[in-house]
């Protein structure tokens, strides 16, 4: 019916025409002939997905200037048709390149293809400034480059990708050199809720842009301490072509940045269904898109993944620096870090020349690690401190030391985000069976190969339960944010640890009353590694209950907890955990809680767990043990 | 959430004209001192990853002409000096150590032969104090030290006009 209309429009718009556009009537004849609206490669060009809510499709791009049509942004009909119009405006003299043939030239050069353009009916455009900006690129290859978390800041648990243009005259020493494409929201807000809640609701432009790679190395692994891990693709030379000329078109053109799916890691991939259609990558992210999990969408892709390539983050090589070093090395580094003391340099040349360097270095790396984390130890000294160090490294000549070891699994192989399990369980006597479903993203008994140790990040962990004579499945538990951070201290970085809990958990607050208490829990205090790799972590915990049942409605508490994560064995972690928490404020009582939890990983998608639990509140004693499977998908 | 945004925000904003010749390395502009203070931390617990475009460097695509760059790519002349600009820290650590990416970057923009590598390498590092005379330096007197420093080499001097 549409198709129909389509035509009777051109029909009726051929006297509208001026006489040397009878090309461009034939053009949009033969588009329509051949179906092109209806093709993958222009759907994805223009960004069009289906609408959520009623049938049609909608392109994703929030800027009139994307579209040619007026109803372009829901009528890829109109938009092809108004789109080969454009291409035969008269060329504006001051401004060659802004004609529509470059502005969209990667719609330009996919007609062209599929309609045969004559040069002598419709003539091409020179388009210097992207042929400039191309040959400035000099492209070979592409390479995603996915900056890892990193420790202390689960949020970074999510990820970010972005990619890197490898140039024909580069070689692996040369990385640096390259230039890196990147979408991100465009905004100078750095702060707190706002960013976040505006950055969840697309209350920011989302931009390209383009960087040196060299900054952005700079960026993740020194500033953030994340370890970057780079997947050097196999696209052709024609599909790198599409993609830069796609990335040309998408440049000024806004997006709204959306966090959870019109993302950075999104629109990246929507680059990559535009260099290979066929592809498809964005529309396996209908819902949400976690950067790690477009990353394993692009590493499992078949013959798409060449090579990887890992950069680890300066506290990466600070930690690993310290484990080659005896500990009263460490404490001279420290301590020439920060003074330069007779009885620190007595004690430094005291050394042996190879194992002074390595002093003078790891002494170096702490400083500047303060440093870039905005603490200056030495206040406006600092700097001048880090060129003494660096100096006096200058005057040794001893060899570099060797880079950390690559992990032997990367963020990409490691379990995927969303798990659902099914448990079977008995709490005070009485059995129950569970339904869990956790769409994203880890927690710290999860197998941990490629997930950094002590972190924890979740959002809508549903649990829900049906009781041995009970009515029907009802929620047990709803952890709408959970974030741990168990960053280990060392002889040099001292971090804090925290925890950050907002939901709901069924108490019993009375020998049949179970209700589902709204709470928001919040810890903090250290964690220590000892020398078999268990991770000890010790914490102030305060609690927000909230509840009718509760006197006054609430109670408010603290107390000590404390615990223990170990790996038995590579697929057996233990977690003892316990706390005791005393609720001055609202409805008065005290709570203790201990635990003990297991968790052996049968494989890559499949895991085991056994949780006892043993807790006391309200006077009432609460015994549950399950055993559960869970799924990772 | 990136910082060195004051040194940054000029950089992408300076419309100052680039003059002629690769001499005017301080007119893309001011740039920072080595191992300048950073600021603050980033709020942990909603630190969303939005990865602004404030970040060192940055710049749009079709964006035109800005300064040293044009649509986000740097202008030839000026990739030298950017980039000494951009890895300060990099490259004095590099350079102190005799080995690292950012030095054999540096090297390969400068156009530095394979063979004469490693008295590049070597003669950086022995001359580290006159490179990096101290940390109040700027990307404009690194290059030009570094420049007087190949100068004086028999192998290397070639390379202290191509810079």
């Amino acid at each position: 019916m549409q198709r129909c209309l389509r035509w009777l429009m051109v029909l009726w718009c051929v006297p509208a025409f001026a006489a040397g556009d009878d090309y461009l009537v034939e053009l949009v004849a033969a588009a329509h002939a051949n179906g092109l609206a209806e093709r993958q490669e222009w759907r994805t060009l223009v960004h069009y997905k289906p609408r959520l809510a009623h049938p049609g499709l909608e392109s994703q791009a929030d800027d009139q200037a994307f579209f040619n049509a007026p109803d372009g942004k829901t009528n890829p009909y109109a938009e092809l048709d108004a789109t080969l119009a454009s291409f035969f405006s008269a060329p504006d003299e001051a401004d060659k390149d802004r004609h529509p043939q470059c502005r969209f030239i990667a719609r330009y050069h996919w007609l062209k293809q599929e309609l045969g353009f004559d040069s002598r009916r419709l003539i091409e455009q020179p388009c210097k400034r992207f042929n400039d900006w191309r040959t400035a690129l000099n492209p070979q290859r592409i390479t995603l480059v996915f900056p890892a978390a990193y420790l202390n800041n689960p949020a970074s648990l999510y990820g970010h990708t972005l990619l890197r243009v490898d140039a024909r005259t580069q070689d692996e020493r040369t990385r640096l050199l390259a230039y890196s494409i990147s979408y991100a929201a465009a905004t100078s807000d750095t702060n707190g809720i706002l960013f976040a809640v505006k950055g969840l609701f697309g209350g920011y432009a989302g931009l390209f842009s383009l960087s040196p790679y060299y900054a952005k190395v700079t960026e993740y692994n020194d500033l953030e301490n994340r370890d970057i891990w780079e997947y050097e693709l196999n696209f052709t030379e024609a599909e790198i072509d599409r993609l830069l000329m796609h990335v040309w078109e998408l440049g000024p053109v806004r997006f709204d940045y959306y966090f959870f799916d019109e993302n950075c890691a999104y629109h990246l991939l929507s680059l990559f269904d535009a260099a290979r259609p066929s592809l498809r990558l964005t529309d396996r992210f209908p819902l949400w898109a976690i950067p790690a999990d477009t990353v394993r969408v692009v590493a499992e892709e078949p013959t798409l993944l060449r090579a990887t390539t890992y950069r680890p983050a300066r506290s990466t090589v600070l930690r690993y620096r310290q484990r080659q070093m005896p500990a009263d090395h460490i404490r001279l580094a420290t301590a020439i870090a920060l003074e330069d003391s007779e009885d620190n340099q007595r004690r430094l040349a005291a050394l042996p020349e190879p194992q002074r360097a390595r002093v003078l270095e790891v002494a170096f790396e702490y400083l500047d690690y303060e440093r870039l984390r905005g603490r200056m130890p030495l206040g406006n000294r600092t700097g001048a401190r880090l060129h003494e160090l660096l100096l006096a490294r200058s005057r040794l000549d001893v060899p570099n030391a060797e880079a950390p070891p690559t992990p032997a699994v990367r963020p990409d192989q490691g379990h995927n985000s969303a798990r659902v399990s099914a448990a079977l369980g008995r709490q005070n006597g009485r059995t129950f069976e569970e339904l869990r479903l956790r769409p994203v993203y880890h927690d710290l008994l999860d197998p941990q190969a490629g997930y950094n140790g002590g972190a924890e990040i979740e959002f809508f962990d549903t649990v829900l339960r049906h009781r041995q004579g009970g009515d029907g499945l009802r929620l047990e538990r709803l952890d709408v944010i959970d974030i741990v951070s168990m960053s280990a201290r060392d002889d040099l970085l001292k971090p804090l640890s925290w925890r950050l809990n907002l939901g709901a958990a069924r108490k019993r607050v009375a020998s049949e009353l179970n209700p589902l208490v709204t709470h928001a829990k919040g810890s903090v205090g250290f964690s220590a590694e000892d020398r078999w790799g268990s991770l000890w972590y010790a914490l102030l915990e305060s609690e927000l209950d909230v509840h009718r049942h509760l006197e006054r409605g609430y109670a408010l508490g603290a107390g000590p907890g404390a615990g223990v994560l170990f790996d038995v064995t590579p697929r057996w972690r233990i977690q003892l955990e316990g706390r005791a928490l005393r609720y001055g404020l609202g409805d008065v009582h005290s709570g203790s809680e201990l635990m003990l939890n297991q968790r052996v990983t049968l494989d890559r998608h499949n895991a085991l767990r056994l949780e006892f639990s043993q807790r006391r509140e309200f006077d009432q004693s609460t015994r549950e043990g399950v055993l559960s499977w869970s799924v990772y998908f | 959430m990136k910082r060195l945004t004051v040194a940054v925000l000029t950089l992408i904003a300076s419309g100052t004209a680039m003059a002629a010749g690769e001499n005017n390395v301080g007119n893309c502009g001011p740039g920072s001192k080595l191992f300048e203070g950073q600021s603050g931390i980033m709020p942990q617990v909603l630190a969303v990853t939005t990865n602004t475009t404030l970040g060192i460097q940055t710049f749009g695509i079709t964006t035109g002409t800005s300064g040293c760059t044009q649509d986000g790519a740097v202008k030839s002349n000026w990739k030298t000096a950017l980039f000494i600009e951009g890895n300060k820290e990099r490259l004095a650590r590099d350079m102190s150590i005799g080995h690292g990416e950012s030095l054999d970057s540096l090297a390969s923009l400068i156009g530095v032969r394979e063979e004469h590598r490693a008295t590049f390498v070597r003669t950086a590092k022995d001359n580290f104090q006159r490179i990096f005379a101290s940390d109040n330096v700027s990307g404009e007197q690194i290059l030009q030290s570094l420049k007087r420093v190949l100068a004086e080499s028999n192998e290397l001097v070639a390379y202290s006009t191509t810079i």
